[in-house]
């Protein structure tokens, strides 16, 4: 990849806390911006030239304005490699749960009451980038963790794939001995949830909530099943499946909500 | 016709842009758009319980994502009928100043020293002033441990629950908290010291109203039942409304705050001016008395940068104290007693006051109402630059675009947060 690669961060909509949680790499902050050539980092440094085209593009936020889309649209053309960090930027967020439900124009409208003014940007139903561009590699969470990111910049600076967690929070709870909250009857989404977070919250007695997205083979038929007989209603485990599961898992739900009809 | 586009506003959280428009040398109209787009929020929460509503509403912002829990916690507890037991409401306030510390420490020696020394980023500042950057890594490195031993995360951390805690930390991690307090006291007192050798800008200055959360028994702090102005008013915080204001402007789609029709200011320098003189730790009472000048400080926002490192310090100073109380405290989780009713939360995040309101029905949400502080210092941004920009065409000076940047940035603006202020600016 040459000398220094030259990297860009870049936010579209969110609440910017993966590329907080990069500035809160404070042992290795300094030395970040030493080894990569820092193009753009807005939230860091009002020194920046958009003009170079970019070894690497790390994205975060979904995109919810014509304007993120423009910028997306830019971003991947002048980048060789193109990251998603987050779940905004990969799966749409929490702002993204009721995707393709139809009901966005309305919700839109009890908001900011009515569409009619010329706005500065079109806002548009907020989704992934992965709905509109190419994504090379994904780093997942709610937020993102210091060290995947931290793991995954040193792998591309080495010209080699990042490689992290495919399994479920599970695997990480067993590591550390926590008591599986599941069986204390508590509507864990752990065994649905993609690993990294060091499980986090399990750890803290506190159920997950599956802030890092789908791990790619969730069982979501079996975890239904689970949290029915512990006692949760439909609504109840739909709401909760739905929160962090993008669109992905919303087209399963409904595959398996049919079937049991 | 002279247009003056800043955009993206750098070392700022979220997108935000400037547009000043300038005729024959007199300045028009002055705008700060918003590009960050719309996640309706408030309506994603609608119909969800008070449990999941605290983990998306945390969502809102991840620099004060610790503020956006606790204001929803409290708006929802009061609802349901909650009072929670005393350690969880110390070990909340541990949890809040460690947010405080990181925050402030992220603005004060990260985003706005910078401009004030005249550099790009903190980053480029390491080799002239290498123990004011590392400290302020040092010290925002302490608050997000805060964060993760108190909260469970640096950022959206699910520790904080209604009615008390997941876990509750043990007395090591606490006593290393105190500890490192403490030793972390004399770095924030080597910036601040760094501030006495600036020179403030003085070209926007005009007095106006300062809101913050009344902490109640003489205290300064960072929650409250009551809401105070500047004014020597103060309202039950179930009747914010009285002060937001909350408006649709005709021009925009933009809820935008104004208190007797006029701009106010929340944040850490409207928490000193309101409540400053209830700071009594030592060493944060010595560099109020040194630096506070109410002359200037009620007409100058770049004050707001030396307030958030006062308030840093009094945080570490409370820090020792708060511990010892927490370890004597009992922890009792306490669970809803009803199932409907309203409640609103008010507390101080870093960059001002921040309102959860809601109304729950049947164990869910009905509605909810949030009102962050930038959406209430948005007004106050574009007439301070307005003023700014006046004075500078007026004395000749035609490089307007950093002057304009360093009154923003020292509102420590947080774009997420205000993201449904979408503003609408008609050309010509």
């Amino acid at each position: 990849m040459g000398k220094k690669p030259k990297v860009g961060f870049y936010g579209l909509t969110g609440c910017a806390g993966d590329l907080l949680n990069i500035i809160n790499c404070e042992d290795e902050l300094v030395e970040l911006f030493d080894i990569f050539e820092i193009k753009s980092f807005v939230m860091a440094s009002s020194a920046k030239d958009e003009s170079v085209h970019l070894d690497i593009a790390f994205v975060e936020g979904s995109v919810s304005t014509e304007k993120d889309l423009e910028d997306l649209k830019e971003i991947r053309k002048k980048s060789n490699m193109l990251v998603a960090i987050g779940h905004c930027a990969a799966f749409g967020g929490v702002q993204a749960m009721h995707l393709g439900d139809g009901k966005w124009k309305d919700r839109y409208k009890k908001v900011y009451g009515g569409e009619k003014a010329v706005t500065l940007t079109k806002p548009i139903e907020p989704k992934p980038l992965s709905a509109y561009v190419k994504v090379d590699y994904v780093i997942p969470g709610c937020p993102i963790s210091k060290e995947q990111f931290l793991h995954a910049a040193g792998r591309l600076l080495l010209g080699t794939v990042p490689n992290l967690y495919t399994f479920a929070v599970c695997a990480e709870c067993k590591w550390k001995e926590n008591e599986c909250l599941l069986l204390k009857g508590l509507p864990c989404l752990g065994p649905l949830t993609r690993g990294g977070c060091g499980a986090i919250c399990p750890s803290f007695g506190v159920p997950c909530i599956g802030c890092w997205g789908p791990v790619d083979e969730e069982n979501i038929s079996s975890e239904f099943k689970l949290l029915l007989e512990k006692g949760y209603n439909r609504e109840e485990i739909i709401r909760r499946f739905r929160i962090f599961g993008g669109s992905e898992r919303a087209e399963k739900l409904k595959k398996l909500l049919g079937v049991k009809k | 016709m002279k247009r003056v586009n800043i955009e993206p506003i750098a070392r700022v959280e979220g997108h935000g842009g400037i547009r000043v428009e300038v005729e024959k040398n007199k300045i028009k109209k002055i705008t700060v758009d918003i590009y960050e787009g719309p996640r309706l929020i408030e309506q994603m929460v609608v119909g969800k319980t008070p449990e999941e509503d605290v983990s998306i509403t945390s969502r809102i912002c991840a620099i004060c994502y610790a503020s956006h829990r606790l204001a929803a916690i409290t708006g929802l507890e009061k609802a349901l009928g909650i009072k929670v037991s005393k350690k969880t409401e110390l070990l909340r306030e541990l949890a809040h100043f460690g947010e405080m510390i990181e925050s402030h420490s992220l603005h004060y020696y990260l985003l706005a020293l910078p401009d004030l020394v005249g550099y790009p980023d903190a980053i480029s500042m390491v080799n002239k002033y290498p123990d004011d950057v590392v400290g302020g890594l040092e010290l925002k490195k302490f608050g997000n441990r805060v964060m993760e031993i108190v909260a469970g995360r640096r950022i959206h951390g699910e520790n904080m629950r209604i009615g008390g805690f997941g876990k509750i930390p043990s007395d090591e991690e606490l006593n290393w908290i105190k500890r490192r307090a403490s030793e972390l006291i004399p770095v924030i007192e080597s910036g601040l010291e760094l501030w006495g050798r600036l020179e403030i800008p003085d070209y926007m200055e005009e007095e106006t109203n300062f809101v913050c959360m009344e902490p109640g028994n003489n205290q300064f702090g960072f929650s409250g039942t009551e809401i105070m102005v500047s004014d020597g008013t103060k309202v039950d915080v179930e009747e914010y409304k009285k002060i937001t204001n909350e408006r649709v402007v005709e021009h925009s789609f933009a809820k935008r705050c104004r208190y007797k029709g006029k701009p106010y200011t929340v944040g850490a320098i409207a928490r000193i001016i309101n409540l400053g003189d209830r700071i009594k730790t030592p060493i944060a009472r010595d560099y109020l008395d040194r630096y506070y000048d109410e002359k200037k400080w009620k007409r100058n926002p770049i004050y707001n940068n030396v307030a958030q490192a006062i308030e840093l310090l009094w945080c570490l100073e409370k820090i020792p104290g708060l511990v010892d109380e927490i370890k004597k405290a009992e922890y009792k989780p306490v669970k809803a007693k009803k199932e409907d009713g309203t409640g609103t939360g008010g507390v101080e995040a870093p960059r001002g006051t921040l309102f959860h309101s809601y109304k729950i029905k049947n164990g869910l949400v009905a509605e909810a109402n949030f009102i962050a502080p930038t959406t209430q210092n948005l007004d106050e941004m574009e007439r301070y630059m307005m003023n700014a920009a006046k004075n500078l065409l007026d004395q000749g000076k035609e490089d307007i675009e950093l002057p304009l940047e360093i009154i923003v940035r020292a509102f420590d603006p947080c774009i997420s947060c205000s993201a449904h202020l979408v503003r609408v600016v008609k050309k010509g």
